[in-house]
């Protein structure tokens, strides 16, 4: 696993993935792109720890892959969510809004 | 491959760990230059973005072994999805490309169909009769035990079975039985029934229990304990409507009442005798003290570890010790010990797998001529195979493809197999000849389905193999270059080889079929020893039970023979105890007076008892003497008529007239009862015209022995000759036979001719088979060689019209394309003589006067098929002649 700033559990590089390619088909370095925008590059260290994450999720379903043409006509290969993947992206981005929320709280609780 | 995202998706994964691992190389190098490329449009140095990009992106060899534990076991995965979609998509291409040439797929399909449906019900019948196991419990170990005679197996006596049954160890079951035709009384038309004495164990013996009731128990084996009766179950069925209350009532059988104490299952007929009944065989403590009547069947069952061999050493010195004992001397004899099942299709098992033979070289022939069609096809497709190879499609994908379709083309080959098959058995169960066993048996089960199935499949890979193969190592440069016209001449080669083949297979069939023709006109003009038109005969059977007397018997017969002599029609009339043709076996020792008793000194011949009107009505030759007159009758000296061979054999250097021989009563070395020769007459063929006439000689009726009534079991043969229709006096006869004794039946029916018809029926239908697959092969292969020349016109279209625009006529250009037959016809006939020669000899019980060597045969079927394949080329090469070199050379 990557170093991160914010030391990234491995599950939360598969939500933030699932998240980039919720608005279409991306390529790799595509979703690298989207996340580093998003994040103003805090999250994602190693661009290199995309590709087991696409990998594995393409494993379980949650993406599939092919062979396209990039913007610069290069072969590049295009990840795009799968209807599990959609489904597993609402269940996990609730999960995960939980489970800040509950960390929001203990963090800023004031001794009573 | 612009590709709109997400809207077709070709599902296309890679095939393997290597692939994929390829294409994450692709992915992670993409991914780093576009990372550059960015870090330049931000005003980076290239050296220094693409270093950045690097460091950006981390270890890659982390990222490569992450990645290739994720997707392992998804290439595997992936390799059986490859697999199975090719497969799919290789089924779906060729079942178009079929359809695209709709007249030659249709051709080819017929093609194979006919060849696997006549290969089908071939093997329906080779399974039905050789291979399908009997109803029998371990039928393996089921034997049938037969005594020698001059080294053949022969029946065994009374005496010998007993002395057998009581000192073997190797036997778990050992039974005795003897056909029984009996006379079925009561409940309408009296009727004859084939049936069979059997001992108790019979059944135990095959193991098999009766369906309703019981079998015999040891104690009705006793004589006068015997009253009782097993059906069979189509016995049961026809005659009493399948009536369970049956059981335990009486039925009259030959004038005496037997309770049914049993029914046995359908189909229970181990010894193929087809009989509808069984009654115990009781043996008196008399008959179990003759050695030297050999009547009877006997079967065992083979004890727990006892082989074949070891039974055969135990009963041949149990017998050797018995004839010992019973001639005060040294007396060698022999047993023999056959499985039953090997017994059962003996006569059959040649015959047979001959015609599974021929049928599978049709089958070839068959699979040679579509190989042929699809080389032409294959030829007229190979600009297509260029190209999918000139744009990287494999060898072996291309192969498979093609292999593919001739898979397809097997499905509509096997369903149209399969109706000809049904058909096909069905032909073959109603013209075989009668008395094949299990014959009937014969059908399309699953194991017949199966092998159709797999032979259909196997004959259309093997005739798409060649194509597949020379598609496959075509040259894609050449064939494009060169058009669909230019396929070289190693195709050509290829179809020679493959017409080569069809000549030689068709010869080795004709060849075949020539012999057992020939063999049959030969057997055609034997002379039977009689005059065979205008006779009829019947057989009738006085019953024990009520014509207890051999005098009372005599006497009967002497009536019904008065009786049939008076039916208007008939101009002589005899009885014997076997018409000629009428198949069983009498033989019986003779011995000259004045010769010392030895077994070499003996000449086993076959006794025909007759009225004295015998030999007139039969029209025997008389050849010396004088034939039995109403003078020889009981208490005159007694007489006997030899025939020219038994003459031959007893009397090699003197006139057998006036010669006083023993036979058939007392015994030849104690106290021989002497008859005098009165005449000799002309051999006969007695049981078929192929067999070679065996030494006979004739007793007067009159002068019967008295235990010859007991041999014949009361049966007589009556003949009658007529100048009108035989059959028509059947029913006049009948009549008068009812006059004397109306509960007799007449059976047997039939003209002489008939006989000598039927005895050749077997070998008339292989003849018939074989004459028919013969045709098959060489229409096939005509068919091979018309496409196989017309293709090399085509092909030839270009160099034919430059010939002609140089000055060749037309004449000149048939010559040419007929000559390029000639190679290959040439070497199918080498190698099919040379094949024939050496299948010849599997015919060598089957042929009849002819050697297997027949010159005549051999060069009139050359002779056959090189005008066939001539003429078969001729036809299309004359297109040659039609060929406008103007127009041709126009195009190009």
């Amino acid at each position: 696993m990557a170093e991160t700033g914010l030391d990234l559990l491995r599950g939360t590089l598969d939500v933030l993935v699932m998240k980039s390619l919720s608005w279409g088909p991306l390529h790799g370095y595509g979703v690298a792109e989207w996340i580093g925008r998003r994040t103003g590059e805090e999250l994602l260290v190693e661009e290199g720890a995309l590709y087991p994450a696409l990998h594995r999720l393409e494993k379980r379903g949650l993406v599939e892959s092919e062979w396209g043409l990039s913007e610069n006509n290069r072969r590049a290969r295009y990840y795009q969510l799968t209807a599990d993947g959609r489904r597993s992206l609402l269940r996990e981005s609730a999960l995960w809004r939980r489970y800040r929320d509950a960390v929001d709280r203990v963090l800023s609780a004031v001794e009573a | 491959m612009a590709r709109p995202h997400g809207v077709r998706r070709l599902f296309r994964w890679p095939t393997s760990r290597q692939a994929l691992a390829d294409e994450l190389e692709a992915e992670m190098a993409f991914h780093v230059e576009r990372r550059a490329a960015a870090l330049v449009e931000e005003g980076w140095d290239p050296e220094a973005a693409r270093q950045e990009a690097q460091r950006r992106f981390g270890d890659a060899s982390t990222v490569r072994r992450e990645c290739d534990a994720i997707d392992r076991d998804r290439a595997r995965r992936a390799g059986l999805a490859d697999a199975l979609h090719d497969g799919a998509h290789d089924l779906r291409l060729a079942a178009r490309q079929l359809a695209r040439t709709p007249a030659l797929t249709a051709l080819a399909a017929v093609t194979l169909a006919l060849g696997i449906g006549a290969t089908t019900a071939i093997y329906g019948i080779v399974h039905a009769v050789l291979l399908s196991p009997l109803p029998i419990d371990e039928p393996e170990r089921v034997v049938s035990v037969w005594e020698d005679w001059e080294g053949e197996p022969a029946s065994v006596s009374a005496g010998n079975y007993a002395e057998w049954r009581r000192h073997s160890r190797s036997f778990a079951e050992l039974a005795a039985a003897r056909g029984a035709s009996v006379n079925l009384a009561g409940d309408g038309e009296p009727e004859r029934v084939p049936g069979l004495r059997v001992t108790a164990a019979y059944f135990d013996v095959f193991g098999v229990a009766p369906r309703l009731g019981r079998a015999f128990t040891a104690a009705e084996d006793q004589p006068g304990e015997d009253g009782v009766v097993v059906l069979s179950h189509e016995l049961w069925s026809r005659r009493f409507g399948a009536d369970r209350s049956l059981l335990g009532r009486e039925v009259r059988i030959d004038g005496r009442r037997r309770t049914v104490v049993g029914v046995m299952p359908p189909g229970f007929d181990p010894l193929a005798g087809g009989p509808e009944l069984w009654l115990p065989m009781a043996f008196s403590a008399e008959d179990l003290a003759r050695l030297d009547e050999h009547s009877f069947w006997t079967v065992g069952r083979l004890a727990p570890g006892a082989s074949a061999d070891q039974a055969r050493e135990e009963l041949r010195a149990i017998s050797t010790r018995l004839q010992e004992a019973a001639h005060d001397g040294q007396r060698e004899t022999e047993a023999h010990v056959i499985g039953v099942v090997e017994a059962l299709v003996e006569g059959y098992r040649t015959r047979l797998l001959v015609l599974l033979g021929a049928v599978a070289l049709v089958l070839v022939i068959a699979c040679a001529n579509v190989a042929n069609l699809l080389l032409a096809r294959g030829a007229a497709r190979s600009r297509e195979m260029a190209i999918r190879t000139a744009l990287g499609s494999p060898r072996r994908r291309l192969v498979r493809m093609l292999l593919t379709e001739s898979a397809v083309l097997a499905v509509p080959a096997a369903l149209l197999g399969l109706v000809l098959a049904a058909v096909g058995v069905r032909a073959l169960v109603a013209l075989a000849p009668p008395d094949v066993p299990r014959l009937s048996e014969a059908g399309l089960d699953a194991p017949v389905v199966a092998f159709a199935l797999l032979l259909s499949l196997g004959a259309c890979l093997l005739a798409g193999l060649a194509p597949a193969l020379r598609a496959a190592r075509g040259n894609p440069q050449q064939a494009l270059v060169e058009g669909s016209a230019g396929a070289g001449g190693g195709r050509d080669r290829m179809r020679g080889g493959l017409v080569a083949a069809e000549v030689g297979l068709s010869l080795v069939l004709l060849v075949g079929a020539g012999l057992l023709i020939r063999s049959g006109i030969e057997l055609a003009r034997v002379d039977p020893g009689f005059d065979v038109d205008g006779l009829l005969t019947v057989r009738m059977s006085l019953p024990a039970s009520r014509y207890p007397e051999p005098a009372q018997i005599a006497a009967t017969f002497e009536q019904i023979l008065e009786a049939a002599r008076t039916v208007p029609g008939v101009s002589a009339a005899s009885l014997t105890n076997r018409v000629p043709m009428g198949g069983g076996d009498s033989s019986n020792g003779l011995l000259p007076e004045g010769v010392a008793f030895s077994q070499e000194a003996v000449v086993q011949s076959q006794m025909r008892l007759v009225s004295p009107e015998h030999f007139a009505t039969l029209g025997l030759d008389l050849l010396r003497g004088r034939t039995f007159t109403a003078a020889d009758r009981a208490g005159a000296p007694r007489a006997m008529v030899l025939s020219e061979t038994t003459a031959r054999r007893l009397f090699p250097d003197e006139e057998a007239i006036g010669q006083r021989v023993a036979c058939c009563e007392g015994t030849p070395d104690g106290d021989p009862v002497l008859k005098t020769v009165v005449g000799v007459v002309g051999d006969t063929r007695p049981w078929n015209l192929a067999t070679e006439p065996p030494p006979e000689f004739y007793l007067p009726l009159a002068q019967a022995p008295p235990d010859a009534w007991r041999w014949l079991q009361g049966t007589m043969d009556l003949l009658v000759r007529t100048d009108i229709q035989p059959e028509t006096l059947v029913p006049a006869l009948r009549d008068a036979v009812a006059r004397v004794d109306p509960e007799l039946p007449l059976y047997d029916v039939s003209t002489l001719e008939e006989r000598v018809g039927q005895s050749m029926a077997p070998a008339r239908f292989n003849t018939f088979l074989l004459t028919v697959l013969g045709a098959v092969g060489l229409l096939l292969a005509a068919i091979g060689i018309y496409g196989t020349v017309a293709h090399g016109v085509e092909q030839r279209r270009r160099e034919i019209s430059v010939r002609m625009a140089m000055g060749a006529t037309p004449r000149h250009a048939v010559r040419l394309m007929v000559r390029r037959t000639v190679p290959a016809l040439a070497l199918g006939l080498a190698l099919g003589l040379a094949a024939a020669v050496a299948a010849g000899r599997v015919l060598e019980d089957q042929v009849y006067g002819v050697p297997l060597a027949d010159p005549a045969t051999y060069a009139a079927v050359v002779a056959v098929l090189a005008a066939v394949a001539l003429a078969a080329s001729l036809l299309p090469a004359r297109r040659a002649a039609r060929v406008d070199p103007a127009a041709t050379l126009s195009k190009l």
